[in-house]
């Protein structure tokens, strides 16, 4: 589809502002009731769900330009987070403005027309495959010294993904290291793609740059087949919404694909993980956007919009809507849960409806400000739970929430799920 | 026409180079909004109207001061929103700026015994309503819905809603009030114009509540109210509304000893006027409104399943209106309305219930059973308190004006209107949705009852030219048929598009006759001398003796 396709979902916005907030049932506060990062950093409408619809509108007839100064920082400071996508689906069950923005970014980058910004990245990704400035030589360089089977040679059921992220921060490491030990103990045949494992291209994707996603996608495919796996599992949220979601939607590939919370929480379940430790800590659990209401499973659809009663909209067969029912939210809390002397509370935006952490989508990568408010707007939500830790199960709200609080001088701590888990066993 | 240089500059050292702009996809983002096809004259059909020269997004009360100085100084007109929700909310003609007022987002304070909030322009129903409730109170809702400012609606628009019977209107809960006239003086209306406090609307300061709301509000066009205090009501409630359910089907589990959603029903139409006089003489009820016939009475029934049950979709419409059991309730539910009963103690509310049981009894009345299921009860409650679904009104095809509505005490509703309205949208029926009675309102319009009435719902497809053009021919068929009884226009969100989108002096001619508007032109001369209001504040040309006017 591309962005004409979407006319007449843009004529049917009622520029409402539902996008910019969270569903107004869940309005606890003043404080946190606001959903679009983007909005609230930049004011204009135009940096709103519903002000991108309006841009795609006059774009497609022609009132403006994709060579109008300025309209890719309009377009690309938001982090694709989807919060808008939930708030408007409240009422609305013919409306999709994250794939209308979505399609813009692709219109733009089509059309050449990307921020000065992506050049070095995009350049080094052609070169090294993948999103971190970083050499591909250097890909599995967390892994030295880990027994594991190397999946260009040998064969095994479940392949372990880290992605470009954990890959290549090294501070990092020790949440696909302690995966690895994890799925090990547990007697699972898992192995890695090591310097040849590619980035998964969600990012790309996102970012608008659609053809360098299905590259990596086929590849990506390509390498899984090969090795014999049956299962993915990853510890990126990111590459998590990539496999889940969109490689059986561009590529029609569907594949097994886990996250290493859901994982874990069947072998909890099992009791094939086993806590030994208590861990007295009063955490709070942020949902990461690609794991959670992004993260739903794809449901091919193929059928038509028709009316009934003269005009009412409805979709023949029935549509999957992509709401944020189906994301994964229970799986993390529930291997948190299970740990001796965790105490989890809540932050008022959670679950479907979650603050975003501010990485998404390029936006750490081009505009780190705006990313950085972004997060301290979530670490102010962290703390007003009174948490001592805030814990995610995605290394790039892990890392932009680190280096927001090192730019703030603030000491909140910051956890991967795993991380708990390795710590209490 | 772009903003001469020297005039750009002079604003932008008011607000900052981050809080303005002239990027043409800003601007046509301002320009975009609900209705703007039924309105081809300005948008040609499409859903543009006329965008701003630029856009400001004012931080306080001193730079909304200096702006509108400024538009002075230039001969500028400038249009002003908070949540910009309507046909209304883009400017009215070219050539003017727009003031953007999410920055100016406080609620200020929360007055818990003197049972007051003052808040600026940008802050939500939702907001302050979450904010009130843990102190025990509760603010009114517009029937636009919690996502609607608190100010704009008590001010500069028409605001009233499904709560009124016990909130009353919000024109009555305006207390003191902050307004950057068009000249660019602040005046502070009562209490506080006496450096006294948020307290009181009429003095010991000046009063000037009727004419800074005008008889409809200003929207947008008649300076800036930049605070108001407004007056809140009591909440007995928890102090988080607790919230179950999976999206979109929400719910909210209140003590049942205090809170109950009903859904009272009549054999007849005069029942349902007489219940409402019984209504309001027994002074029940804390929420009182017809809200779900919105989707029409033929299809209110299946409607309510569908968006109460997170596995549902419109696409199950046809297939629920087959089943029996829906088409019962659909007939049980063809003269109801919602009624939410809060008692302020578990006692209060066996009262009202009682006193409900006594009501439906003498009218031949009952409750729809539907709304005792736990999940509706929840839905419902939910729904009525926070009116956080209303942009369910676009549910059906995308888009919805009002078209045959009616105004007046409870006999309205059985004058044979709600027929007429029926019949008008039955002849459409295919180019716009074939629903039935679609007549949606609140049971009163004020505090404690005495007027009532409703909005003919009409649901239209913007996308389709076919369809637009049929709410238009519906709406002005309306109009003619109403015209004939003497009565006025039926239609007032589509009057209200294309009124603020006509040239001021053409609709000042046009609407010459109104008396009002007559008064508002004499206010318009005080206190906008240049006439730099973006035309949205409505006044009428003065008649002439020899039948012109001028
Ligand atoms: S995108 Fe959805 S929520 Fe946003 S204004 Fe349009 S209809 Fe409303
Ligand atoms: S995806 Fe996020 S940042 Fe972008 S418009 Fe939606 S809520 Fe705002």
């Amino acid at each position: 589809m591309g962005l004409e396709d979407f006319k007449a979902m843009v004529h049917r916005c009622s520029r409402c502002s539902y996008c910019k907030w969270i569903p107004f049932a869940h309005v606890k506060s003043w404080r946190f009731a606001k959903g679009c990062p983007s909005i609230e950093y930049h004011s204009f409408q135009s940096y709103s769900a519903s002000g991108r619809l309006c841009i795609s509108l006059a774009l497609l007839e022609e009132r403006i330009s994709c060579f109008d100064e300025g309209l890719p920082d309009i377009v690309f400071k938001c982090m694709l987070d989807g919060c808008c996508d939930v708030a408007c689906k409240v009422c609305r069950y013919d409306l999709e403005p994250l794939e209308v923005m979505r399609n813009l970014r692709f219109r733009l980058i089509d059309n050449g027309c990307f921020p000065i910004q992506d050049i070095p990245l995009i350049d080094n990704l052609r070169k090294e495959d993948n999103m971190m400035m970083a050499r591909k030589a250097d890909r599995a360089n967390w892994a030295a010294g880990l027994s594991l089977k190397d999946l260009t040679t040998e064969k095994a059921d479940v392949v372990l993904h880290v992605g470009c992220r954990l890959s290549f921060d090294e501070e990092l490491w020790r949440i696909p290291q302690t995966a690895v030990t994890l799925l090990l103990d547990a007697g699972v045949d898992v192995g890695i793609l090591g310097r040849d494992e590619n980035c998964c291209g969600g990012r790309l994707y996102d970012m608008g740059y659609r053809g360098e996603f299905l590259k990596y996608a086929e590849n990506n495919i390509d390498a899984w087949r090969n090795a014999g796996a049956t299962t993915v599992v990853t510890t990126c949220s990111d590459c998590y919404h990539a496999f889940k979601r969109l490689y059986p939607e561009e590529l029609h590939a569907p594949m097994n694909v886990l996250h290493i919370t859901e994982f874990l929480e069947q072998l909890i379940a099992k009791g094939k993980i086993a806590f030994k430790k208590s861990l007295p800590l009063k955490i709070t659990y942020h949902d990461p956007c690609h794991l959670g209401r992004r993260g739903e499973p794809y449901i091919p659809w193929e059928g038509r919009q028709k009316k009934i009663r003269g005009q009412i909209l409805v979709y023949e067969p029935r549509k999957p809507r992509n709401n944020g029912a189906c994301g994964v939210y229970d799986a993390p809390r529930n291997v948190l849960r299970s740990i001796p002397g965790i105490q989890l509370f809540e932050m008022e935006r959670n679950r479907e409806f979650a603050w975003c952490c501010g990485a998404g989508a390029g936006v750490r990568e081009r505009y780190p400000e705006f990313s950085f408010w972004t997060a301290g707007e979530r670490i102010e939500e962290a703390y007003a739970t009174g948490a001592e830790a805030l814990v995610s199960a995605c290394p790039h709200c892990e890392r932009n929430f680190l280096d927001a609080l090192d730019q703030r001088g603030d000491s909140l701590k910051v956890f991967d799920v795993l991380d708990l888990v390795r710590e209490a066993r | 026409m772009p903003l001469e240089r020297e005039v750009y500059k002079e604003l932008e050292s008011v607000v900052g180079p981050e809080h303005i702009t002239e990027e043409p996809a800003t601007l046509f983002s301002y320009a975009y909004q609900w209705m703007a096809e039924l309105v081809p004259d300005v948008s040609g059909g499409g859903k543009f109207f006329d965008r701003p020269e630029a856009v400001l997004v004012p931080g306080g009360v001193e730079e909304v001061q200096a702006i509108v100085r400024l538009c002075n100084r230039y001969g500028l007109k400038f249009h002003v929103y908070s949540t910009g929700w309507g046909p209304w909310a883009a400017p009215p003609s070219g050539g003017q700026i727009l003031l953007d007022l999410r920055r100016m987002n406080r609620i200020l304070e929360i007055d818990e015994q003197n049972m007051f909030a003052v808040v600026e322009p940008y802050v939500v129903a939702a907001q302050l309503q979450a904010e009130a409730m843990k102190r025990g109170l509760n603010v009114h809702i517009s029937g636009a819905g919690a996502g609607t400012s608190v100010l704009a609606n008590a001010c500069c628009f028409q605001g009233g809603g499904p709560d009124c019977i016990y909130f009353d209107s919000p024109q009555n809960s305006i207390l003191s009030i902050e307004w950057v006239m068009p000249t660019g003086d602040i005046l502070r209306t009562g209490s506080l114009g006496s450096g006294l406090g948020w307290f009181c609307a009429e003095g010991p300061g000046p009063s000037t509540q009727g004419i800074i709301r005008g008889a409809l509000g200003g929207s947008g066009g008649w300076g800036v109210v930049t605070k108001i205090a407004i007056r809140l009501v009591h909440w007995p409630g928890p102090p988080v509304m607790p919230i179950e359910g999976t999206v979109p089907a929400y719910r909210t589990k209140l003590p049942a000893d205090q809170f109950r959603a009903t859904f009272p029903a009549f054999p007849s139409w005069q029942s349902f006027a007489d219940a409402i006089y019984h209504i309001y003489d027994s002074e029940i009820g804390y929420i009182a409104h017809r809200q779900y016939v919105m989707w029409g009475d033929e299809l209110q029934a299946a409607f309510l399943k569908i968006v109460s049950d997170p596995d549902r979709q419109l696409c199950d419409l046809e297939e629920l209106l087959h089943m029996p059991e829906i088409q019962k309730l659909t007939d049980e539910m063809r003269r109801c309305f919602q009624l939410i009963l809060v008692g302020m103690t578990p006692r209060d509310l066996e009262y009202q219930l009682k006193v409900l049981d006594r009501i439906l009894e003498q009218t031949g009345g009952w409750n729809v059973a539907l709304v005792n299921e736990p999940a509706m009860q929840q839905y419902v409650l939910l729904y009525m308190m926070r009116l956080c679904f209303k942009n369910l009104n676009f549910t059906a095809t995308g888009g919805f004006i009002d078209t045959y509505n009616s105004v007046a005490s409870p006999d309205i509703w059985a004058s044979g209107e709600i027929e007429a309205g029926k019949k008008l949208l039955k002849k459409y029926a295919g180019r716009i949705a074939d629903a039935g009675d679609q007549a949606m309102g609140p049971i009163a319009g004020q505090g404690g009852g005495g007027v009532t009435g409703w909005e003919d719902f009409l649901f239209y497809d913007p996308h389709d030219p076919d369809s637009v053009q049929a709410a238009i021919e519906v709406s002005d068929e309306g109009d003619r048929l109403k015209a004939q009884q003497g009565r006025p226009p039926g239609g007032m969100l589509l009057g209200l598009a294309r009124t603020t989108h006509t040239e001021e002096k053409v609709r000042a001619q046009k609407l010459v006759h109104a008396r009002e508007y007559q008064w508002q032109r004499k206010l318009k001369q005080i206190f906008d001398p240049n006439g730099i209001g973006s035309g949205n504040y409505l006044w009428a040309a003065e008649p002439s003796t020899n039948g012109e006017s001028t």
